[in-house]
Parts: structure tokens; C-alpha cells; sequence
């Protein structure tokens, strides 16, 4: 009788202190995001994420049992200005932590500053690894220190898989820095395996004109199609070469708007890469159970197309939860001590477990293939990350 | 002066503000503000002076962030080294634009904006296919910054305040001297502006120049500033767009207008930076940006300075009758106008054909003829507007066959137009100002105020010296236009019908006027259709039919040919 009112106390004191409300002063987190001007779409993906995570934070105990404040300020899509925020927030604000911008550039003006403050800097969506060289930098875009080659490997393992693997490849890119980097290096995998690449074209960001390029790729007729996209252009790259009447065998997207591409019906089995999709295995990360539904909810709410969690926001609740891990595994604060521990630790996540050990503190490329079937994406490699029953579509 | 010292002193202080120990975001955030009033004024030379509205401001900003990105991560130059370069680069790019583009007269207005565009787009095409970019973009955190001060941000600071002082300093002396003034003229009628003497070639590529210049230089900081450039951010229409809009904003044709603007505008971005309200408030500001920008169109800054002089100086009493007062001039040594065997056509049509007249010092000539027999090309002719494409017309000595209008004002000729002419945004005073400093009067600024006040007062205009154009009427106007005309002190003027519309006691004053600078040893042609006039005032008349001279000689004789009857008269004026 004693032992179970003692048992029952215990639990009652730990329920109430889990639960207890975060007190005292506030942990000020600050970063920008584009919540205006053209990156801002996407950065909406990364505000309500963010908003998200430290709502569920404040709801629990906070960090360190003080509740959490996200200083988000809007870079409006501009490098100078993001360069200048982070400043602000670091110099005038003197926020406690510091959370990443949206993009590649923008991320770059805003490391500089971290760097020159020895500030601890996550970030979740850069997408040049060998042009990070700030050691306190912790990025949560899987793509490894080598996305050049690593990603394309993956992407042409998956093809050699199937029945009918592709012997000859067109590339046609973007010239955006990251699509193209990527997208070159797509050409030497190729090559490098014995592909035959019948085509290497490279458009200017913000092409509208995708006759032409359709119809190079119709001459060139290859077996596999590499579209280095950004957004919306390989939905309309496909319905130029539709005009011709002509859809390659295979064609992959680089970094697609996912939504648009998944309904449109010409995008029928395109493939494409990502670190989270909401099926299994994924749903079986850590926060995967908790975020898929807020997010719904709330992307919803905003009026945002395609409200599901895959790469982007994944990507940046993945920072959160490293920010997270590495001041409740150390207790504290203190830049150096975090950024040690993070270099130190793999950080268990909604994209998997990260770690920052490698160059440039990338890690592992955790990017799989997804191929859009019956309307929506799905992981299709590699096997263990495969949705439950699905597999790589052949043309 | 006491405005050049205040900026210099300006300047000074603000160079101080890194030793205050301020957080380093003050200093990025006036950096920032810097920049962009370096950017804006520099735009505002040619631009906003001279109506040029470029949108291709962003293609020199961009040349100097590619050049300084080039040559220090490239090549491994310095960066204070790399700067002058990118001022040469985005120099030369404009000159070799200007040079072309300025020749060219239907370029102008907005054809003119959209060629910069497409040259920003061009520009951009280059450097994204070429290995000055290529795609992946530049990345230049390991160039070293030399530090100016203990800091970046402060020697960023520094940067940004010296470029934006010096370029303040180099509008406020444009607009203070010939140059600028010039640059007016030019914004206001082009071709008016080359007849009157200024070199509006030469004046709009110095302007180009100089704009682009630093352009370029504030593109090279900026490229360290933010580190990384890539093609869409460096050419995006970020640029052109916000230095119109600070320009505008702030007043583009007063040199500290642009910076006003800037400021505004670079606070305003960061005065709803926060998450929550971010879209809202840039809304608002873009709405009150647009009020501002409608009610008062010429800018903050005239606006204001404006209301603070009050209504000074606008005497609105109109004086009709002409107060004769003798201009203290030099006196150009006389000469005769002498055209022979002048030929011009347009298209298919044949303007004039062999026309050949002269007109002596001290002598009038009236030219007359039905519409369309060619007057008024012949005298566009003379003043070099139009090109002969045969023949030669002489000054004295000199040849004005060939030469630029400006140069064939600064010989000493001058002329009104039908209609009155006169740029829109000068008061009378600056109108006639102007020629006597680019006619062949070559008067420094002072002296030539002090010339316009007399020749205002020549043609009794003397107490509406500060009005603007549009406040005078027909009468004040066409006599503005011959106080304008005198002013360069011609040895020949056209005076082009400088009487119709007049009434008779009006036209009185001006043929009283016209003989009183005959008297002064002028050589005087005139275009005129009043035969009373024509017959009291002139010596000789020159008669034209389709570009021919069909009689010449006394005003009664050749009134009384035959053919100029026939043509021209109808009956017979002189019994």
C-alpha cells in the first residue's frame, strides 16, 4: 500500500515536473527567412516549421526549463539585408542562439556573421557544401560534402536497378549555382559508369522558353532524362516536349516544386530525390509522428499548395532538433560548447541521424529517390527506405 | 559653399562613428544606407539631370562586383587595388554605350531606358556563360579585407561613406557649374539646349561617365560586402528599380534629393523586418511611397525647399512694354551670314534646292515664302539642327557647314523658335542665363546671371526674371526667346515669325526691339508672314517657293516680282 502511494507520488512528482511550464527568462533564438520578395514561398514551408517546433517546445519544458523565443525577422530575400539582420540580431538584439536563413546565399551572408561572432549556425538549406567553411556551421541539408556525385550516384544506382536500365542520358540544367553544380556532376557519374550522355545543355535562371530546349532533347532522344529544375520548370519542360509530342522515357528533377509536379498528369513516374516522405520508414524518425499532422494543420491553414512534410521542411525541423540536442545534452549556451558537442554527436532526427564530423561538416547524404505514382511521391530508393510495397516504376 | 562645407563636415563626423564603440549593426545598416545614396546619386547625374532614365544602372553595379570578384578571388589581387579597376571597367562600359547610343537621336526617352535594361541583361548573359561566373557563382570570403578601422563592418562603414561624400560632392558641384546646367537644358528640350551652344554629346557621355563610375566602385564594395554573388542576384532589377524609385523619391533633379530618398528607403526596409507583420508593413510602405511619389512629383527635397523660400522672388506683375536698357556686353566682332548653294531634303521630299543668300553686319533680311517653301528648315540649316546636304554656310571666316549646332553657337549665332521653346523647369532668369553661358558670350556663372538680368530687362521681362515658363504668357514667352537668343551675343540671329500671335502693340515693341539690336551691328534673318512688319523692317528680302529663292532685293521690289505674287501674295502689297 506505502509502496504504491510512493510509487504514485514519484509519478505525479516526475508527470509534474515534465510537464511543468518552462520559466524564467527566455533562450532567444534569432534568424531570418524571406518572408518577402521571391524566395518566399518556400520560406513559408520553413516558418511554419520553425513556429511549429517551438510552440511544442514552450508547450513541454521549454530548453533548459526556460521557455524559447524565436526573433524571426524577414531578410526579404536579399543577402545584403540578411547579412545586416544577423547583426542586428546578434549585436543589438543579443539573442542566445542563432537559427539558419532560407537558401544558398542568403545562408552564406549570414555564416560570415556567425563566424566573425563565433556563433553556433544551423541552417537547412544550403545547398553548396565545399563553399561552407566556418567550423561552427551545422547544416541539416543531407546532401553529404559531395552532393555532386554522391546524389547522382544514388539517382543512377537506383536506374541500374530496374529491368531496363538507360544507356544513353541527357542533362539539360538550370544555371542556378546548386541545380547546375549538381547537375554537372551528374555528368562525370554518368560517364564515369559507362552512360553515354547524347546531351549537356545549361538554361539561365528564370528561362521561359523551353521550346528549344524540348526539342533538343527530342533530337537527342536519350533514355533518361537528368532535369536540373528549379520550382516549376520541369512541369514546364515537360509540357513543351508534350507540344512535340514527345515524353522521355525516364525523366528525373533535381529540386521540383513537389506538389505541382506530383498532380501534374504528365509527371506520370518522374523521379526526383528527398529526406523525408510521409510514409514508412520515415514516419518512424524521431518527431516524424508529432510534425506530419501539425504541419498539415497549419500549412493548411496558410494556404500553402502542397502541405505535406517532405525535404524542406524535414530539412528544418532537423535544425531545430540539433539546436535542440546539443543545449539539453550539454546544458548550456555557450556557442563553443554546443558546436563541440554537435561535432562530436550524431543528432537523431526527422531525416535520420546526422552528423557533423565530416568536411565542411556534412556528413552522411541522406537523400533517396522518390518516383510520383498514382499522384503523390513516394520513396522508391533504396529498397530500405522504399515505401511499404512500392519499387521503382520502369517506363 | 556653406552647403559643400556642411557636407564636408557631415562627412567628418560620420567618419567618426567607428570609434564610438556602436554595435556592429549600426554600422552594416548606415553602410547599407551608404550604398545605396552612392548609387542612387550617381544614377541621378545622368538620369535624373538630363532625363536619361536609365534602367541599366545595375549593369555597372554589376560590372564592378564581377570586376573586384574577378580580380581579388580570381586572380588574387587586393581589394582596395581591385576597386579604381571597377571604376575604369564600368566607365569604359558606358562610354562604349554612350558613344553609340548618344548619336543616336530616336534613342531617347524611354527607348533609351529599355536599351540600358537589355544591356543589364546582355551584361548578365556574358558573365553567366563565360568563366567570370559561369553558374555556380564567386565566392570571396577568403579575400581579405583591409581594415580601416578595428572592425569589417566599420571599414565597411568607412567604404560606403567616403564613395557616397565624394559622390554627393560631385552632384553638388555638377549642378552648380556649367556642367550641370547644361545637363538641365538637356533634360528639358535636347535639341534646344545643342542650339543654344551646350555640348550635349560630350555633356551626356561625362555624365554617363561618371555615373557609371561609381557604380562600379559601389558594386566592388558590395561584392565584399555580401560575399558570395551569383548572376540572378547581382542583375536582378533590384537595382535600377530602387535607385528610380530613391530618386524620384527624393527629388532627381536636386543633388541631395537621391540621398534623401535613399535613406528613406533603406530605413523603411528595415522597418517592418519583423516576422509577423513583414508583408503588411511593406505595404504600407510601398503606399505611402506611392503618395509621396503623387503629390509631390518633383520630389522631397524641391518640396521643401520650396515651402521653406516661400512665394520669394515671384513677381507675378507682367511688364508688356519694353524697358530698353543697355546690356554691358562685349561686342563679338561683326560678320556676314553667308549660305551658297544650300541643298537639304527629307526622304523623297527636296526642302531646299540651291538656296543662296547673305546677310551683312547691322543688316536685316527677311525671309518669306507660302508654308512649306522652306524658311524654317533653312534657318534650322544655319543653326546646324539639320545638316545641308549640299552647299556651305559661312560665318565671317568660318565655315558652319559640318559643324555641331553647339559649336555653331559658340561662333556667335543664335535663334528663336515659332513656337516658344523654353526649358520648362528654368525660370526666365536661368533660361537666358544659359545661352549667355554657352553662346558664344562664354560667361562664367555669375557674369551670366548678371547678362540675363540685363537682357530681361532689354526686352522688358525684367520683373518676371523668376518665373517659370509656364507662367508667362505668349508675349513674355516669344520676347523671352529673343532675350535668349541675345544673350549668346550673336553675330547673327534667326528670328523664326518671333511676331505672329503678337497683338499690334506688341508687335510694335518687338519691331522697335529688333531694329535696336540691329543698331548693335547684328546681322539679322528673319522668317516672318507679317508683310507690314516685313517691309518696315527689313533691308532686303530673300523670297522662297519649294526650296527655291524666287526673289531677292529690296522689300518693294521684291514684293512686287511677279512670281512672288503669283506664289505668294496673291495681289500686289506695295502700290
Amino acid at each position: 500500500m506505502v509502496r504504491g502511494a510512493l510509487v504514485a507520488l514519484i509519478l505525479v512528482t516526475f508527470a509534474a515536473t515534465a510537464l511543468a511550464a518552462p520559466a524564467g527568462p527566455p533562450i532567444r533564438i534569432g534568424g531570418t527567412l524571406a518572408l518577402t520578395g521571391p524566395l518566399a514561398p518556400t520560406a513559408l514551408l520553413h516558418k511554419i516549421a520553425g513556429e511549429i517546433y517551438v510552440d511544442e517546445l514552450n508547450k513541454g519544458n521549454g530548453l533548459l526549463g526556460r521557455p524559447v523565443e524565436w526573433g524571426l525577422l524577414d531578410d526579404q530575400s536579399k543577402p545584403d539585408l540578411t547579412r545586416s539582420l544577423y547583426e542586428k540580431l546578434i549585436t543589438v538584439d543579443k539573442v542566445d542562439l542563432l537559427m539558419g536563413p532560407y537558401a544558398t546565399s542568403g545562408i552564406l551572408a549570414a555564416m560570415g556573421v556567425a563566424q566573425r561572432y563565433q556563433k553556433v549556425f544551423p541552417h537547412h538549406s544550403f545547398g553548396m557544401p565545399h563553399l561552407a567553411k566556418y567550423e561552427m556551421h551545422f547544416p541539416t541539408a543531407a546532401f553529404g560534402p559531395e552532393p555532386n556525385r554522391t546524389v547522382p550516384t544514388t539517382v543512377f544506382d537506383a536506374l541500374a536497378a530496374t529491368s531496363n536500365p538507360p544507356k544513353t542520358v541527357a542533362i539539360v540544367t538550370s544555371k542556378f549555382s546548386s541545380a547546375q553544380f549538381q547537375s554537372s556532376g551528374a555528368k562525370e557519374v554518368a560517364e564515369k559508369r559507362g552512360l553515354k550522355v547524347v546531351l549537356y545543355l545549361e538554361y539561365e535562371f528564370g528561362n521561359r522558353d523551353w521550346g528549344a530546349l524540348a526539342a533538343r532533347v527530342k533530337d537527342a532522344n536519350p533514355d533518361f532524362l537528368w532535369i536540373g529544375v528549379l520550382g516549376l520548370d520541369g512541369n514546364q519542360m515537360l509540357e513543351a516536349m508534350k507540344k512535340l509530342d514527345y515524353t522521355p522515357p525516364r525523366h528525373f528533377h533535381l529540386f521540383p516544386a513537389p506538389g505541382p509536379l506530383a498532380l501534374a498528369p504528365d509527371a506520370k513516374n518522374a523521379l526526383s530525390v528527398t529526406v523525408f516522405e510521409e510514409h514508412p520508414p520515415f514516419m518512424s524518425n524521431a518527431g516524424a509522428a508529432k510534425l506530419v499532422p501539425l504541419f498539415r494543420e497549419r500549412a493548411t491553414k496558410a494556404n500553402v499548395p502542397y502541405p505535406y512534410v517532405e525535404t524542406q521542411v524535414a530539412g528544418s525541423w532537423a535544425a531545430w532538433q540539433c539546436l535542440e540536442a546539443a543545449v539539453t545534452a550539454t546544458k548550456s549556451l555557450d556557442d563553443k560548447v554546443l558546436a563541440q558537442w554537435l561535432k562530436k554527436n550524431r543528432v537523431d532526427t526527422i531525416i535520420g541521424k546526422l552528423r557533423f564530423d565530416g568536411p565542411n561538416n556534412y556528413g552522411d547524404d541522406l537523400f533517396r529517390v522518390k518516383q510520383v505514382q498514382d499522384g503523390k511521391w513516394v520513396v522508391v530508393w533504396p529498397r530500405e527506405f522504399a515505401a511499404p510495397g512500392a519499387r521503382l516504376l520502369p517506363p | 559653399m556653406r552647403q559643400a562645407i556642411g557636407l564636408l563636415a557631415a562627412g567628418l563626423i560620420l567618419a567618426m562613428l567607428p570609434l564610438v564603440g556602436l554595435p556592429a549593426f549600426y554600422e552594416s545598416f548606415l553602410y547599407l544606407v551608404f550604398h545605396w545614396v552612392a548609387l542612387a546619386t550617381s544614377w541621378s547625374l545622368l538620369s535624373g539631370y538630363a532625363g536619361y532614365f536609365s534602367f541599366g544602372h545595375g549593369a555597372f553595379f554589376g560590372a564592378g562586383m564581377y570586376t573586384v570578384a574577378t580580380l581579388t578571388a580570381g586572380l588574387g589581387a587586393p581589394f582596395l587595388a581591385a576597386l579604381p579597376v571597377a571604376a575604369v571597367v564600368a566607365t569604359l562600359l558606358s562610354l562604349g554605350i554612350g558613344a553609340v547610343v548618344f548619336r543616336v537621336k530616336r534613342l531617347r526617352g524611354e527607348l533609351f531606358g529599355l536599351l540600358t535594361l537589355a544591356i543589364t541583361f546582355v551584361l548578365a548573359t556574358i558573365v553567366l556563360n563565360t568563366r567570370l561566373d559561369g553558374g555556380p557563382g564567386v565566392y570571396l570570403s577568403n579575400v581579405p579585407l583591409p581594415r580601416l578601422v578595428a572592425s569589417p563592418t566599420g571599414t565597411f562603414y568607412l567604404l560606403a561613406l567616403g564613395l557616397a561624400v565624394l559622390t554627393l560632392a560631385a552632384a553638388y558641384t555638377i549642378t552648380s557649374s556649367r556642367l550641370g546646367l547644361g545637363l538641365f537644358a538637356i533634360h528639358d528640350d535636347e535639341d534646344v539646349a545643342e542650339v543654344e551652344g551646350v555640348p550635349t554629346f560630350a555633356y551626356k557621355l561625362v555624365a554617363f561617365a561618371l555615373s557609371a563610375g561609381i557604380a562600379g566602385v559601389a558594386g566592388g564594395i558590395h561584392a565584399m560586402y555580401v560575399s558570395y554573388l551569383t548572376v540572378p542576384d547581382t542583375f536582378s532589377i533590384t537595382v535600377p528599380l530602387y535607385v528610380v524609385l530613391m530618386s524620384v523619391l527624393g527629388g532627381a533633379r536636386h543633388w541631395l534629393g537621391p540621398a534623401v530618398g535613399a535613406a528613406l528607403i533603406t530605413a523603411s526596409l528595415y522597418a517592418f523586418t519583423g516576422g509577423q507583420q513583414a508583408i503588411l508593413g511593406r505595404a504600407v510602405v510601398a503606399f505611402v511611397l506611392i503618395l509621396i511619389v503623387l503629390l509631390l512629383p518633383e520630389g522631397l527635397v524641391p518640396a521643401v525647399l520650396r515651402r521653406a523660400r516661400g512665394q520669394r522672388g515671384r513677381a507675378a506683375d507682367v511688364a508688356v512694354a519694353p524697358i530698353l536698357a543697355a546690356a554691358g556686353a562685349r561686342t563679338e566682332a561683326p560678320a556676314t551670314l553667308d549660305c551658297r548653294d544650300v541643298w537639304r531634303a527629307f526622304g523623297g521630299i527636296q526642302a531646299l534646292r540651291g538656296v543662296s543668300l547673305s546677310v551683312a553686319p547691322g543688316e536685316i533680311v527677311a525671309l518669306v515664302g507660302p508654308n512649306g517653301s522652306g524658311k524654317t528648315t533653312l534657318i534650322n540649316v544655319i543653326s546646324g539642327h539639320h545638316a545641308a546636304d549640299r552647299g556651305r554656310v559661312e560665318l565671317g571666316a568660318a565655315t558652319l557647314t559640318g559643324r555641331p549646332a553647339h559649336e555653331i553657337a559658340g561662333l556667335g549665332v543664335s535663334r528663336t523658335y515659332q513656337i516658344p521653346r523654353p526649358f520648362a523647369h528654368f525660370s526666365a532668369l536661368d533660361n537666358v542665363a544659359l545661352a549667355a553661358t554657352f553662346g558664344s558670350a562664354r560667361c562664367a556663372p555669375a557674369e551670366a546671371r548678371a547678362e540675363a538680368r540685363a537682357w530681361l530687362e532689354f526686352t522688358g521681362l525684367g520683373r518676371r526674371a523668376a518665373a517659370l515658363p509656364h507662367e508667362l504668357n505668349l508675349h513674355e514667352r516669344k520676347f523671352l526667346e529673343l532675350a535668349r537668343a541675345l544673350a549668346g551675343r550673336p553675330r547673327v540671329i534667326l528670328l523664326d515669325e518671333v511676331l505672329s500671335g503678337l497683338n499690334p502693340g506688341e508687335i510694335a515693341s518687338a519691331v522697335h526691339l529688333i531694329r535696336q539690336i540691329r543698331e548693335r551691328g547684328v546681322a539679322i534673318l528673319f522668317v516672318e508672314h507679317l508683310m507690314r512688319a516685313v517691309l518696315e523692317l527689313s533691308d532686303r528680302v530673300v523670297v522662297l517657293n519649294e526650296g527655291e529663292v524666287i526673289a531677292a532685293g529690296g522689300p518693294r521690289e521684291a514684293m512686287r516680282a511677279a512670281r512672288v505674287i503669283e506664289v505668294y501674295l496673291g495681289k500686289a502689297h506695295v502700290a
